[in-house]
């Protein structure tokens, strides 16, 4: 694992998710848009080994709620579970075609995002109308845009995505 | 006897292991980390979030420019001019402390007269650096050029307008919790209806007043002003307009109404705070 790279990128794409840029390509009135970071966990749960998808699942968790949540510690926890889980899901599943994945960022995203919001609520957060209806359509967003940005993101941490190999 | 030695070579198990940590127990750690920043208070946790505003501020302030020139290019002809909006925020405002001069002379006729409007507040522009408006999380995170007497629960204008009150504050950046938000509360007054009533946010850029009577007549486009407050607000101010109104369907006796910003929150590049009774 390119350490390094994977930080530089991390942040990179943590910025983006908070500036709004995303905001252009929003559909519908909840302004659903597609979740990057999760995006890349899953990449990362999927091409990385245990250890590293372990570490990396955290990290982006982390990232997203810094950029995303409301409530420290709700996305940390629900990214770092669901990553670890799909990491360890992969060893016996293996998930290379573009269907699985997309398959794979659909359900971590519902599972975590539904996660999150009721560690938010444990938190003491208001509850959110329509959050729902915003998880389903960022998982369902995710996962149509999720896959196409597998490929750059495989070529930017130097990652090959053929490789057959279960870590 | 000769010995024969033999090497056996034995496969790494570095991948397996990250220093002495193993897997359960590097998940175990990064778990418990993510238990404590759940627990830690918000207001502690929050610097973590106030840390990557201010090192992100430059390129997350590009990214809010262009979301908002995009949207505005694709916004339809014959939206309200801002320019306009904030003229006509300002003259609900004075129509507003008129109405509460007239109200005052006639309810406390000989008393002097105690309204100030604003007279003794002093204002902080800031730069909104970040903004969180259709989630249902409405928040803005913004940037003080002077920092000095930012307090939690000061009310923030946008465009001559009421659109929230600080929720935290991290020198020089403050959090701008918007009346929209599900956890604000503010109490206010509907035209010219003389009884308070609180609004709470909805999300989605609205808030809803809710047990209101429905002897009391209430129309869309009704001005709705925030009460004062001692020490955070001396003066009724615009905040928004009634959207909607309708029986409740749980309780028909009952308006339920529905309040829009009188000013688009989302394009405000500056906001300002204002503070009652300036040190200096």
């Amino acid at each position: 694992m390119r350490w390094f790279r994977f930080a530089v990128f991390i942040s990179l794409v943590t910025v983006l998710q908070a500036s709004l840029l995303l905001d252009i390509i929003a559909v519908t009135r909840l302004g659903i848009k597609p979740n990057l970071l999760l995006i890349l966990l899953v990449f990362f749960a999927i091409y990385c080994n245990t250890t590293d998808a372990i570490i990396t699942s955290f990290i982006i968790g982390f990232a997203a709620d810094i950029s995303i949540g409301s409530a420290m510690g709700s996305q940390t926890i629900s990214f770092g579970l669901f990553g670890t889980a799909l990491a360890y899901l992969h060893r016996v599943i293996a998930i290379k075609n573009y269907p699985y994945q997309s398959l794979a960022i659909f359900i971590t995203a519902l599972l975590a995002g539904t996660l999150a919001h009721f560690l938010a609520l444990l938190k003491g957060q208001p509850p959110i109308p329509n959050i729902y209806t915003a998880i389903l359509g960022t998982a369902l967003y995710s996962a149509i845009v999720g896959p196409f940005l597998f490929l750059p993101t495989a070529w930017w941490m130097r990652i090959r995505t053929h490789r057959f190999s279960r870590h | 006897m000769a010995r024969m030695r033999i090497r056996v070579r034995v496969p790494k198990r570095s991948k397996m292991r990250l220093g002495s940590l193993s897997r359960p127990m590097l998940f175990t750690w990064f778990m418990l980390a993510g238990f404590i920043l759940l627990f830690v208070p918000q207001n502690l946790t929050n610097n973590f979030q106030f840390a990557f505003t201010r090192v992100f501020r430059w390129p997350l302030t590009i990214g809010r420019n262009i979301s908002l020139y995009a949207r505005t290019r694709r916004s339809a002809p014959g939206t309200t001019n801002r320019k306009e909006s904030q003229y006509q925020n300002y003259i609900a405002n004075l129509e507003e402390q008129l109405r509460q001069k007239h109200r005052e002379v006639e309810e406390l006729s000989k008393l002097r007269d105690r309204f100030h409007a604003l007279e003794n507040a002093g204002f902080v522009v800031a730069d909104v650096i970040r903004s969180s408006i259709e989630r249902a999380h409405c928040e803005l995170t913004i940037y003080c050029r002077k920092e000095h007497g930012l307090a939690k629960g000061q009310f923030v204008l946008g465009d001559n307008s009421i659109i929230g009150t600080i929720s935290d504050v991290s020198a020089p950046n403050a959090k701008v919790r918007l009346f929209t938000d599900p956890a604000s509360k503010i109490p206010v007054r509907i035209g010219k209806l003389n009884i308070d009533k609180v609004m709470q946010g909805s999300g989605n850029d609205s808030a809803k007043i809710q047990l209101l009577s429905t002897k009391h007549k209430v129309n869309v486009g009704d001005k709705v002003v925030a009460r004062k407050k001692p020490g955070f607000l001396d003066a009724s101010m615009i905040i928004g307009t009634v959207a909607r109104c309708r029986r409740d369907d749980a309780n028909p006796l009952l308006w339920d109404i529905t309040v829009k910003p009188v000013c688009d929150i989302e394009r405000l590049n500056s906001v300002t705070v204002i503070i009652m009774n300036p040190q200096d």
